[in-house]
């Protein structure tokens, strides 16, 4: 049933309202309102707010959310009508009258397609690295989804780089997501609502980034009581406040979290005495206040580090900072809008020299400004208009950098860049009928890259050499040295053939102006983002997907998809062998620009009810690039090119209190350079490739298992009332069988001093860098 | 103060995730092998050799095979005087003796090019004898310890760079005779800094070039062992360079320095390094040629640590 089959003079009115949890007041993103006797329905944003226009009549409505108890209603529709909802989440029921909610169908009556959602539930049940819940390590079980190692930053998706991802974390964007290198993610799972992958077909909404966009709401703060909740974790503790503020107009929430290695260690060793730390730390804030059901501002803001500090003035640390102005403004029961700005900034710091005579200091920092409005218009039950801009102002300041010696000092630090990125974007979500529907859409980039700074030309040499200076002339303050303009279309396309089964399609063009400067073997917080150039071309990339998604089982028990994507990319950033990328004014001579291609098939199997849950994930993919200058010219397979990719994760719920959970990991050993011969030059010896082949051969494939077991307290008093305090206690162990997965294998002539006058001899040797099983415990708690 | 490799080293130790490595042996893809010529010639008193010889693979624990049937010889390009390389054993090295009229190889300033014929092929390469800064000191400074590294007497170089860009230089060091010849101690500067996109010029050599000449050695227990100890000696070389051969050897340090372990995830992969040696237009489809020719000037000095003579502050 749809709007194009009603009559048109027919008088049409509109529900529209809030869905939230009952038990903490928090908006439930995604949750549907669904009119049974039309077959139709909307889907709450991510501010929680819905909107239906439906002609005048009688209605049955259910208001759903997986997990929590479905809401039925019916309304005699006479009028607009401003209707809120609070949906009970499913374990709170009593016994006897549990209903278990039904899965929803979403995955397959949705139009969007290539995305994955994981709510901060099922992210907890995941087997966790040292026992500690992590949204990133999380997101790396699901299909597409991979990193080059543990220990590495980022995440790879779809054959993408870890600086194609576009991190948002409350709309800001996060420039590094990792703790302790790339052990942990930055995310606070306390503070963390809902995270949403979006692996292909991109809503205009997005853009910047050419492989995923990971969206990271945070919770908005209990706005019903007061709350407390935190973990004792081997590695780091935890601690969040939350509750109502403003006499119920409003709600806060402020997490914290903070390793303590250090702590540990310093009575057991004097290094990390004069001030030396080893720690990371972040905190996490929001609020909100709701003026009226019209008007609501959320303010939230970030704020992490991770240092590694020799001793007072040496040492390494980084981190990042955001901060996010929200209003959401309803003009009209139809017509929602939000309006942005943000702050985000990312940097690091490498120090070293014992006193000032001598010394290092080297500071990296990008930093950005953003304003987003964006509306949404809710023109019928069949049409769903976005539309909006952004305009992103970029400051990049790749070194601030002085080196003394022997009391000389000396400024070494790169000129500042700036560029300025804007778009505007309109899409629309259309409903042909229960068989098709379309979500299309455009957006329309610009950057700027300007001055003021130094404008540098090259001369091409001999390719994959770094390039000759042609020329340099200087840019005025604001001046525009580069433009670009790119048009982005968006397409998405569901055909539902039948009641549980649909095919879809999508198309998205994206462009990235900014780009993540990294050639070690795993990306690493010492990389630098760097703004497209006179020199530097806007990366672009086009992907296609066609998936079939198919529920099975009277309650969708089980959830499959099959889904297939091909990326075609240009302008992609490689480097000349033995290029300099840190501290150097004329990085652009050694970067090259190739194509690249990269496809794969993935496979989705997930169980939703029962007492046994989880999933199945299959991913068989290539990744590939073509340089001028690298491989003779050839197509070469990235760093991160993984031809399987096989996950399994289940949970099982063992009685009341326990559930116990396991993920088993199986990936493709990544590619690799090995040499064929060897030669020597003033008695070193070198390792040589007779092909001159880039990644020619893999490491050994990768597998793990790690199980863990948690024992909730009990739910329940005595007398059968339900406890104020919560807790559970988490036993778990990674990497079971204690394998020693490869993180890289290299090549070196060992670390003996060599003798002259005897041949050096050489060793391949295999880096593991979590090379046994390591168990964990923690203990959580909520009052 | 050490180098930062050495702190990265400290701190993944205090990582507990177990990290660990271990030797394999690995199947690596067969070659034909190419000719490697090893150039690096300068101006010391002293006979200079040129080698030319051919790889092997990568695991064969031999010398490389020397081709015995070349010849070499080396052109000053600026005062047109010829200087023959000739043959002694059959180790592929060739050799060219001073002589009294002739006590040193080549001039400052001067350019050279280096010509080998091998069969059908011939090959060339280019390059200038730059200038090299003497050596101002060499001084030693007392450092006490900690957990992870013992009470040490730590040696410094001093020397100035000279005005103006583009000077390369490479710091050899001797402690008692031996050459430091790890990977790890390649020690390079351009200009008195330690890369070219960092614009530091005619200052004194950076602390990390300074302490460049200091060996960083484990015993069999893994504790560090201080460098120098009373009643060692330290013998300093500064080679001059030219541009590319500073960013050949800039590229054998990234290639061959592996300190394994969490520095891993830092590291760069396995890359050819560059080589100057071209076949000439002539014979172009003739076996390829790697490594490099270089010319340098030398400056030099020593020193003996002795403890009751270090300057007032660092007793």
């Amino acid at each position: 049933m749809t709007s194009a089959t009603l009559p048109e003079e027919e008088i049409s009115y509109t529900i529209s309202g809030y869905i939230r949890d009952k038990t903490s007041g928090e908006v439930l993103i995604g949750s549907t309102v669904y009119v049974t006797n039309l077959n139709t329905g909307a889907q709450a944003n991510v501010y929680g707010f819905y909107s239906l226009t439906l002609p005048a009549g009688k209605y049955t409505l259910e208001y759903r959310y997986l997990g929590f108890v479905t809401h039925k209603m019916e309304i005699d529709l006479s009028s607009n009508e401003q209707i809120n909802i609070e949906l009970t989440p499913d374990d709170l029921q009593l016994e006897e009258i549990v209903i278990r909610s039904t899965a929803l169908d979403k995955n397959v009556t949705s139009t969007e397609m290539s995305t994955v959602e994981l709510d901060i539930k099922t992210i907890r049940k995941v087997p966790a690295f040292l026992g500690e819940v992590d949204v990133i390590n999380s997101i790396q079980l699901l299909p597409g989804v991979s990193t080059v190692g543990e220990g590495a930053s980022g995440f790879n998706v779809r054959g993408g780089s870890v600086g194609q991802n576009l991190v948002l974390l409350d709309e800001a964007p996060v420039y590094n997501s990792s703790h302790l290198l790339g052990f942990f993610s930055v995310f606070n799972p306390d503070a963390v609502k809902d995270v949403k992958l979006y692996k292909g077909g991109v809503p205009a909404r997005y853009g910047g980034r050419i492989a995923s966009i990971l969206d990271i709401r945070m919770k908005d703060g209990n706005s019903k009581k007061f709350g407390v909740q935190g973990g004792i974790g081997t590695i780091f503790s935890r601690l969040a406040v939350e509750g109502p503020t403003f006499k119920d107009k409003g709600s806060f929430i402020l997490a914290g979290r903070r390793s303590y290695i250090d702590v540990l260690a310093r009575p057991f060793t004097d290094v990390l005495s004069d001030g030396a730390q080893l720690n990371f730390y972040d905190l996490t804030f929001k609020t909100n206040y709701k003026f009226n059901q019209r008007n609501t501002v959320f303010l939230s803001g970030y704020l992490g580090r991770d240092k590694f500090l020799f001793d007072a003035n040496q040492g390494f640390s980084w981190g990042n900072k955001t901060a996010t102005l929200r209003w959401n403004h309803l003009f009209t029961d139809r017509l929602f809008s939000n309006f942005t700005a943000f702050f985000s900034d990312y940097d690091y710091s490498l120090a070293f020299g014992e006193n000032e005579l001598d010394g290092f200091e080297w500071k990296s920092r990008i930093r950005t400004n953003n304003f987003k409005p964006e509306f949404t218009y809710y023109i019928n039950a069949s049409n769903e208009l976005t539309f909006g801009g952004e305009i992103i102002y970029y400051k990049f300041n790749p070194a601030n950098a002085f080196g003394i010696s022997a009391g000389e000092k000396v400024d070494i630090s790169l000129e500042k860049r700036y560029g300025l990125e804007s778009a505007v974007f309109i899409g629309n979500d259309t409903r042909f009928s229960d068989m098709f529907s379309l979500q299309y859409g455009l957006r329309l980039s610009n950057f700027q890259y300007l001055g003021p700074g130094n404008v540098y030309e090259w001369t091409e040499t001999e390719p994959g050499k770094r390039k000759q200076l042609a020329s340099v002339t200087t840019a005025e303050k604001y001046e525009s040295i580069a433009d670009y303009t790119r048009l982005e279309p968006r397409a998405a396309l569901k055909i539902q053939t039948g009641p549980k089964t649909s095919i879809k399609a999508s198309y998205n063009r994206m462009s990235q102006y900014i780009h993540l400067i990294s050639n070690t073997t795993a990306s690493n917080p010492l990389d630098v983002w760097k703004p497209s150039t006179n020199n530097v071309e806007p990366q672009i990339g086009d992907q296609y997907a066609l998936g079939i998604f198919k529920n099975i089982g009277a309650n969708n028990d089980y959830e499959l998809s099959v889904e297939g994507y091909y990326r075609d990319t240009k302008n992609q950033i490689e480097y000349i062998d033995g290029s300099e990328i840190l501290i150097n004014e004329f990085l652009e001579a050694d970067l090259l620009s190739g194509i690249g291609k990269a496809m794969g098939l993935e496979f989705y199997l997930k169980k939703n009810v029962g007492k046994l849950n989880g999933w199945v994930s299959y991913t068989l993919g290539t990744s590939e690039l073509k340089v001028d200058g690298i491989n003779n010219g050839e197509w070469y397979p990235t760093r991160f090119d993984q031809r399987h990719n096989f996950k399994i994760v289940g949970y099982y719920e063992l009685g009341e209190r326990w559930i116990l959970s396991a993920n088993f990991t199986y990936l493709s050993g990544t590619p690799t350079t090995f040499p064929t011969d060897r030669y020597t030059q003033q008695e070193y010896l070198i390792p040589y490739n007779a092909y001159e082949s880039r990644n020619n051969l893999r490491i050994p494939d990768f597998h793990r298992l790690d199980i863990s077991a948690t024992l909730n307290g009990k739910k329940y008093k005595k007398n059968g009332e339900l406890r104020k305090n919560q807790d559970y206690l988490t036993f778990g162990f990674y990497n079971v069988y204690a394998r020693r997965n490869p993180f890289s294998i290299y090549f070196s002539q060992g670390t003996e001093r060599p003798v002259m006058g005897e041949p050096i001899d050489t060793f391949a040797t295999r880096v593991s860098i979590v090379g046994t099983i390591i168990p964990a415990i923690s203990y959580n708690f909520n009052f | 103060m050490k180098n930062l490799n050495i702190y990265i080293l400290l701190f993944s130790g205090l990582i507990v995730l177990g990290s660990c490595e271990d030797n394999i042996s690995v199947e690596l893809e067969k070659a034909d092998p190419v000719v490697v010529i090893d150039a690096w010639i300068n101006n010391k008193p002293e006979a200079q050799t040129i080698k030319v010889l051919r790889t092997i693979p990568y695991f064969q624990n031999t010398f490389l095979p020397g081709l015995n049937e070349a010849t070499v010889l080396v052109e000053d390009l600026t005062d047109d005087v010829t200087y023959n390389f000739e043959k002694v054993d059959e180790d592929g090295a060739y050799i060219w003796e001073p002589t009294g009229e002739q006590p040193t190889f080549g001039k400052i300033g001067n350019s050279y090019k280096l010509v080998v014929q091998l069969g059908n092929a011939t090959y060339e390469s280019f390059a200038d004898m730059n200038r090299v800064p003497e050596i101002d000191s060499i001084s030693f400074r007392f450092e006490e310890g900690n957990d992870f590294f013992p009470d040490s007497y730590f040696g410094g170089v001093y020397a100035r760079d000279f005005a103006g860009p583009g000077d390369t230089y490479w710091i050899k060091a001797w402690k008692n005779g031996k050459y430091l010849n790890q990977p790890g101690e390649i020690n390079i500067s351009y200009d008195a800094g330690g890369s070219p996109g960092a614009t530091v010029d005619g200052i004194i050599f950076i602390q990390p070039i300074r302490d460049g000449i200091n060996p960083f050695e484990q015993d069999e227990d893994d504790n560090f062992l201080p460098p120098y100890e009373p009643g060692d000696s330290v013998y300093v070389e500064i080679h001059s360079l030219n541009y590319d051969s500073y960013v050949f050897l800039y590229e054998v340090a990234v290639q061959t320095d592996r300190p394994g372990g969490f520095a891993e995830l830092f590291a760069q992969p396995l890359a050819n390094v560059s080589t100057n040696i071209t076949l000439t237009a002539e014979t172009p489809e003739a076996t390829k040629a790697i490594g490099f020719f270089t010319v340098s000037a030398v400056s030099a000095a020593g020193k003996r640590l002795d403890p009751n003579n270090l300057p007032p502050n660092d007793k």
